[in-house]
């Protein structure tokens, strides 16, 4: 109970079709606007992009603010056309989601035959290395990017 | 004596080597005869000549003190810490002595009158340093611009003039003015006067450079600007305050007929000083009208008082994050049903993010709610229009809500419920259970398409629905001060609620969770009963009318 909440912290992996940005910490009011900024970056960064995986599992609380700045990433992601995917949610996370009636919405992205592909890519950590073992030329972001 | 005498003239003889020095020396013998003196102290005091009587011809300063350095005993005399001065001819001296082996005693004098002028004008430029420093920390103190310009017209009054009317620009055709007389208290007064009847007021007013005091005539002033037993004035000085931006009004300094008129470096001194309280009193202006300007918006963003209404109770409870403000990012509202005995419809909800920007999200979903009210049947319609109205394209601001249309069936109340994305209505039954109600959807506002389920609960007398928002659950604290107050809490809470009126239960659930919160920061936290009154049906009288009822 004493011990203090991880501080925030944000670390992006990029492969080829996907990027994946891993959330450590509190999303909330002071914290949340990170990361928009960081998810604004890869989806115009990455005109090609075709998945954006949000790491959940590290997310502590998430408050209003926090969902308001998921919903933004999602509306930006759709009008890039790019598939916005929230992986590993907690089961917090989940509550908040359904108790709002956006867990469809986040969910619930329209799926194309390739999404599986990059979606499995994404997340086997030995292809995601690999992966981004060859991009790292092109400009690695996190400083463990490898988890 | 005689031979001494006989010695006297100008030149480098043996014993009186400083015929040309260049400060004048005077040479005076125990009893006061000045034996010799120097071309220099010719020029300075030509009635000096040698046999002549100290005292005649030097100035009293001088004269004494070469009495009282006689008297002492010319052993004695010393050079004193502070060197003895005085005026002679309009400068002034200091005077230096040495005492000679033939018992004459030599005074030397220095010209510092530069020097006094330069200690003088340094005293008084510290002085005035002193004064604004001291005006400027009493002005800023205070953000009441009525105090500020009390102050600004005492503090002038003590130091500039001899009376001083601070003038703050026209409300309407009202001057508000604060004059106070040297050594007095400041009297407030209100003048319905044009300004542009006194030559300069009216241009000191819209912030135009002074007009110099010697250009203003000190006859024409008007009697409301003259202070009560002040007698005829004999100068004036106007000198806008300038504010931030626009003017914050006018000093005018009055001086007593007789007194000195005011210089060049007092008007220009007036003008700092005005500079430093214009600024005071507009910081004071500003503050006033945001104020005013906050107040405005918090009546109509304030949470109603709840009562009865057409046989069902209703009460409500907000306590924003920050007890300050008042107004946050929670509301709630209650509107009677058309008629008698139609459907009252309670709104509670919760808006995203903190503060006025909130706030001001609630106050548009309270209007939009309000305007949307014909259509209260069809909640699902009303959310939807509400999230059409909502929508902008520039952020994904939500709000979670719940709609709640209750009208009184019998002795019983029938409450059709809709959330919106919002935590579920908790209904209190008489045996004690508590039941979330089954209502889901989407929030508004953030989402091009929503969805909304509702669902319809009956409560029976001393039942209640308790509406809250997420403040309550989310409050953190307890006795290890980081556990969530939460839902299972809250039901308990609630389950020993059953048969409470509506108020009792609004007031026992803040209560709890301020226990429970200490004095840890917080969320905005709302909570609104919909209770059934345990009364009695009155049957209509005549069989036709709608039925009474008591609480």
């Amino acid at each position: 109970m004493t011990i203090l909440p991880p501080a925030f912290h944000l670390t992006t992996v990029e492969t080829r079709h996907a990027v994946r940005i891993e959330i450590t910490g509190d999303l909330d009011y002071d914290t949340a606007d990170l990361l928009l900024e960081e998810a604004t970056a890869r989806l115009s960064a990455r005109p090609g992009l075709e998945d954006l995986h949000l790491h959940c599992a590290g997310i502590g609380m998430v408050d209003s603010m926090g969902l308001s700045i998921l919903l933004m990433i999602g509306r930006r992601a759709n009008a890039a056309r790019v598939r916005l995917h929230l992986d590993d949610r907690p089961a917090q996370l989940d509550r908040l989601l359904s108790i709002t009636g956006t867990l469809e919405y986040f969910t619930a992205q329209p799926a194309t035959g390739a999404a599986a592909t990059h979606l499995d890519t994404a997340e086997s950590p030995a292809a995601a290395t690999a992966t981004e073992r060859r991009t790292r030329a092109s400009g690695p972001t996190g400083p463990d990017a490898t988890t | 004596m005689v031979s001494t005498r006989a010695q006297a003239g100008v030149g480098a003889e043996p014993d009186f080597p400083w015929g040309r020095a260049p400060y004048p020396v005077l040479v005076a013998d125990a009893a006061g005869v000045l034996t010799q003196r120097n071309e220099a102290a010719q020029v300075l005091l030509p009635a000096a000549c040698p046999g002549a009587e100290l005292a005649d011809v030097v100035p009293g300063w001088l004269a004494s003190a070469h009495r009282s350095m006689c008297l002492a005993g010319l052993e004695g005399g010393r050079e004193p810490e502070v060197p003895l001065s005085g005026g002679i001819e309009g400068r002034r001296f200091e005077a230096h002595f040495s005492l000679r082996g033939d018992g004459t005693v030599a005074w030397w004098l220095v010209d510092d009158t530069d020097h006094q002028l330069a200690r003088e004008a340094l005293r008084m430029e510290r002085e005035q340093t002193a004064f604004l420093a001291a005006a400027s920390s009493t002005l800023l103190s205070s953000l009441n611009l009525g105090r500020c310009m009390d102050v600004t017209a005492q503090m002038a009054a003590d130091h500039l003039a001899d009376a001083v009317l601070a003038i703050a620009p026209a409300r309407g055709r009202r001057l508000p003015v604060v004059s106070c007389l040297r050594g007095g208290t400041p009297t407030t007064s209100q003048e319905v006067v044009d300004p542009d009847e006194v030559p300069g007021l009216g241009e000191a007013l819209r912030g135009f450079p002074p007009v110099p005091s010697r250009w203003i005539d000190a006859s024409a002033a008007p009697r409301w600007m003259i202070p009560e037993d002040f007698g005829p004035i004999g100068a004036i000085v106007i000198t806008p305050l300038p504010g931030h931006g626009v003017p914050a009004g006018a000093l005018v300094l009055l001086r007593k007929e007789g007194s000195a008129a005011f210089t060049e470096e007092e008007e220009v001194f007036a003008r700092l000083f005005a500079a430093r309280a214009g600024a005071a009193m507009s910081a004071a202006r500003l503050y006033a009208e945001q104020t005013a300007i906050t107040e405005v918006l918090m009546r109509d963003l304030l949470p109603p008082v709840l009562h009865q209404i057409s046989g069902v109770d209703f009460a409500g409870s907000y306590r924003p994050s920050a007890d300050h403000e008042r107004i946050g990012g929670d509301f709630y509202d209650v509107h009677p049903g058309v008629a008698e005995g139609e459907p009252s419809l309670v709104a509670l909800g919760d808006v995203c993010g903190k503060g006025l920007e909130a706030a001001v999200l609630t106050g548009k979903i309270r209007n939009t709610l309000h305007a949307l009210l014909p259509l209260a049947d069809d909640h699902q319609r009303m959310l939807t229009l509400l999230n059409t109205a909502l929508l902008s394209s520039h952020h994904t601001r939500f709000a979670t809500l719940v709609l709640a249309s209750a009208a009184r069936k019998g002795n019983e109340v029938r409450v059709r419920l809709t959330s919106a994305g919002h935590p579920h209505p908790l209904i209190i039954r008489a045996n004690g259970t508590v039941e979330e109600a089954d209502t889901r959807g989407t929030l508004v506002g953030a989402l091009p398409d929503i969805s909304a389920r509702t669902t319809t609960v009956t409560l029976a007398p001393g039942e209640s629905c308790i509406l809250y928002t997420d403040g309550i659950t989310d409050a953190r604290g307890g006795p290890l001060g980081d556990v969530l107050f939460g839902e299972e809490r809250l039901k308990r809470a609630l389950a020993e609620c059953a048969g409470m009126p509506a108020e009792g239960i609004v007031e026992h659930v803040q209560m709890l969770a301020s226990q429970w919160l200490g004095n840890r920061d917080h969320d905005d936290m709302a909570v609104v009963a919909i209770s059934a009154p345990r009364s009695h049906h009155l049957s209509a009288v005549d069989g036709h009318t709608r039925g009474r009822y008591t609480a």
